[in-house]
């Protein structure tokens, strides 16, 4: 069997020194250990941590200076939290967050740093090899064949030049130099070097409001994910958020030897029954939550425990699947179709394994992706898929069922996926209308025409979306509202991320719930 | 379930409202399921007068596991009220542990009584399928949910049977929207009694 792969991340100011000297020494530092010379530990961000385990380290060991001794001050500090929310990250991948460690030695410690490497090297000869089995992707040159067959199979040729989708456009409203109707122009015209492809692609936010518009209704969502694709494969990628973390944590789940621990946080009071037909996808929400918890400590992970406790709540004891993996909307939203397809099929043979006969969903990406992607993409799967909202709807409409009076003025930010593209504005409307708040007041633009929550499958975020963002709170704002109901857990990280903003302060700050945790929160038999 | 009655032995069945109601229709469905479908005995009685034109008027059915002697209701199980008037005469005539049934909007209850009492919205329920004048179908498939005088099964296929050609669709939903009410009702009464009034 192959050796254990540890990479070892070392600080260069302090404890790099204690590595010269074992290797002057020529001490007997384990042969798995590669080391790598870094900064600080601080820089070592969670996407770069992430990164070695995608493709292929059994062991990661980040190596610094003692806090007090940081050259940079707070390096060390960074780097206890980062690793710290990669290690939660590790525990739900089933990895185990063991192959993850932080140290910190000074210059003189060489001994000590050698003894560390040794155990390391033990505990990760332990642990076992890990079953990431990374994806290098082939790259060709970017293809105009291609491109001419996206651009036929979503006619974009019936764009009129009329400019209404630049109008309506959330991004280019915001003020970047961005033009949906100038790149659809420029990807006609073969022009895929032109800045307008290159960097505009990745802009799009794929909201579909200018599709909304367009005479010739030209779908960019669907022409743009596309697109992305036939880009990425010819070596254009786009800004990704987080590092690219996001997209690097998917592209890992496809490996199919994984063994997920999606479930283990679950509270006590929920029941799932592992024989039921009826299963609950979650989502990603678990790692978002490990992601973002020193940062804006995002709580989505309640979504799916409302809505589990909500099904409970009408005697349906779905079944849950421990190693759930990630649907795969925001690989086939980046460009990735490749590894998109690897996770579809990984879930489509678990969902039949489990004998499963119906699919509920609290995420309105999870139900488009599970619902219309996976045939599209040509792995159907032979379940129902269900939003939960339209579970909660039949249940409740069978009556007897009644909302406690709540004491907040609430807005709704509609999720794109099912207002928009699935076309269902009207479904979390029903709900809320069945709540009892002390008012509800909608925004500006809102149903088919709402503004987006800033970002879509984790790519493009800039000072632009931000801008747009701002606008989307400040139409909160101006309802009078108290609370802001979303509908996805994106809506809820992308809009808390908005509202860290140091500069705008009140202005744009509201309490943020989840229509699943307001209808938990408040149901009752009557 | 616990708020059920027993198996039936005898039951009596009123049903009041006014004319127009499909009161009398309710109660030779409810008849027939029970003689027809599920092998009971059953009667059925009606008055007539001047409550046929627009007032009170009233089906009466038995249902029984014997031979019944006697077709008029005495002292009834169960009442069904579709209006205040129905209610004002017959609800008094309710045996101690009966049951009663009104349509939550049209009748108003004089309080103080310890009988199952269930208040359901039928007309409104009606009215949403499509025809205010299923409330009567509504009711029974309510009745199939609390009670067990008959099966659903056997008042479903009766009440398709007895409905004019071409309104068969929109009465079965009717039916069991009725059924489903009654359902909801009984989980929240226990989950109420159990403790778990709400969903945290
Ligand atoms: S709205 Fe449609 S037709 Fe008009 S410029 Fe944009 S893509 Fe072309
Ligand atoms: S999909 Fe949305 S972000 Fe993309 S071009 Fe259309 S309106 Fe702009
Ligand atoms: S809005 Fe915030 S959370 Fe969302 S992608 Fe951008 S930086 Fe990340």
């Amino acid at each position: 069997m192959d050796k254990p792969k540890i990479i070892l991340f070392i600080c260069n100011w302090g404890p790099h020194a204690a590595f010269q000297a074992l290797q002057d020494k020529d001490a007997d530092i384990p042969a798995e250990v590669r080391m790598i010379r870094i900064p600080c530990t601080g820089r070592m961000s969670k996407s770069l941590l992430f990164k070695s385990f995608e493709m292929g380290a059994d062991g990661v060991a980040l190596v610094g200076c003692e806090p007090g001794s940081c050259r940079y001050g707070s390096g060390t500090e960074t780097a206890e939290r980062n690793v710290e929310d990669m290690r939660g990250i590790l525990h739900l991948l089933g990895l185990g967050g063991d192959r993850l460690r932080l140290a910190m030695f000074l210059p003189d410690e060489s001994d000590a740093l050698l003894q560390f490497l040794q155990d390391f090297r033990d505990v990760i000869d332990t642990i076992g090899k890990s079953p990431v089995t990374p994806h290098p992707r082939d790259l060709s040159a970017l293809s105009h064949m291609e491109t001419a067959r996206v651009v036929a199979s979503h006619d974009v040729y019936a764009c009129q030049d009329c400019g209404k989708c630049s109008s309506a456009c959330p991004v280019t409203l915001s003020g970047k130099t961005f033009s949906p109707r100038a790149m659809a122009n420029a990807i006609i015209g073969g022009d895929l070097d032109s800045p307008s492809v290159v960097e505009d692609v990745w802009s799009c936010l794929t909201c579909g409001l200018c599709t909304d518009r367009c005479p010739s209704v030209v779908n960019f969502p669907d022409f743009i994910r596309e697109m992305r694709h036939v880009l990425k494969g010819g070596g254009v990628e786009g800004h990704q958020s987080h590092g690219g973390f996001f997209q690097s944590l998917m592209r890992t789940m496809t490996s199919p030897d994984l063994s997920i621990n999606h479930w283990d946080w679950l509270p006590e009071d929920i029941k799932t029954d592992e024989k039921s037909s009826i299963l609950y996808f979650g989502g990603c929400a678990p790692y978002f939550d490990t992601f973002f918890r020193h940062h804006l400590g995002v709580n989505t992970s309640d979504i799916l425990s409302d809505s589990l406790r909500l099904m409970n709540f009408f005697d349906i004891f779905p079944a849950v699947q421990p190693g759930e993996r990630c649907c795969g909307h925001d690989l086939l939203w980046s460009g990735d179709e490749e590894n998109f397809l690897r996770l579809a099929r990984l879930n489509a043979k678990a969902f039949e394994e489990m004998g499963i006969e119906e699919i509920v969903t609290s995420c309105p990406e999870c139900f488009r992706t599970l619902s219309h992607d996976y045939p599209r993409a040509g792995i159907p799967l032979n379940v129902k898929v269900t939003h939960v909202y339209d579970l909660l709807e039949k249940e409740i409409s069978k009556g007897a069922v009644g909302f406690e009076e709540s004491d907040h003025k609430i807005t709704f930010q509609d999720p794109c996926r099912l207002s928009r593209l699935e076309g269902r504005p009207e479904l979390p409307r029903k709900l809320l209308q069945r709540l009892r708040p002390r008012g509800f007041k909608e925004m500006q633009d809102r149903g088919i025409s709402a503004l987006c929550c800033g970002n879509c499958a984790w790519t493009g975020c800039d000072s632009y979306t931000k801008a747009l963002q701002n606008k989307r709170l400040r139409q909160a704002k101006v309802t009078g509202s108290d609370l802001l109901v979303t509908a996805c857990p994106k809506c809820q990280i992308h809009l808390k991320c908005a509202m860290q903003d140091p500069f705008r302060g009140n202005e744009i700050q509201m309490e943020i719930m989840d229509l699943t945790g307001l209808m938990a929160k408040t149901i009752k038999w009557e | 379930m616990a708020t059920k009655p027993k198996a039936v032995q005898h039951k009596e069945v009123l049903i009041t409202g006014f004319g127009g109601q499909g009161i009398v229709l309710a109660g030779q469905i409810l008849g027939k399921a029970a003689s027809l479908v599920d092998r009971k005995e059953s009667t059925l009685t009606q008055s007539y007068g001047p409550e046929a034109r627009g007032g009170a008027c009233s089906a009466q059915v038995i249902i029984s596991q014997s031979t019944i002697h006697y077709p008029y209701v005495r002292i009834p199980h169960i009442v069904v009220c579709l209006s205040q008037g129905g209610y004002d005469k017959y609800a008094k005539s309710i045996r101690p542990d009966g049951m009663l049934i009104v349509d939550q909007d049209l009748v108003r209850i004089s309080e103080g009584s310890d009988l199952t009492l269930y208040r359901v919205p039928a007309t409104r329920i009606a009215e949403e399928v499509g025809r205010r004048m299923m409330a009567n179908i509504v009711m029974l498939g309510f009745l199939s949910a609390v009670s067990d005088l008959v099966t659903r099964e056997a008042l479903h296929e009766t009440v398709v049977k007895s409905v004019p050609k071409g309104t068969e669709e929109l009465n079965s939903t009717a039916f069991n929207k009725g059924h489903d009410y009654g359902a909801a009702i009984l989980k929240g009464m226990e989950k109420k009694a159990a403790g778990k009034k709400g969903a945290k």
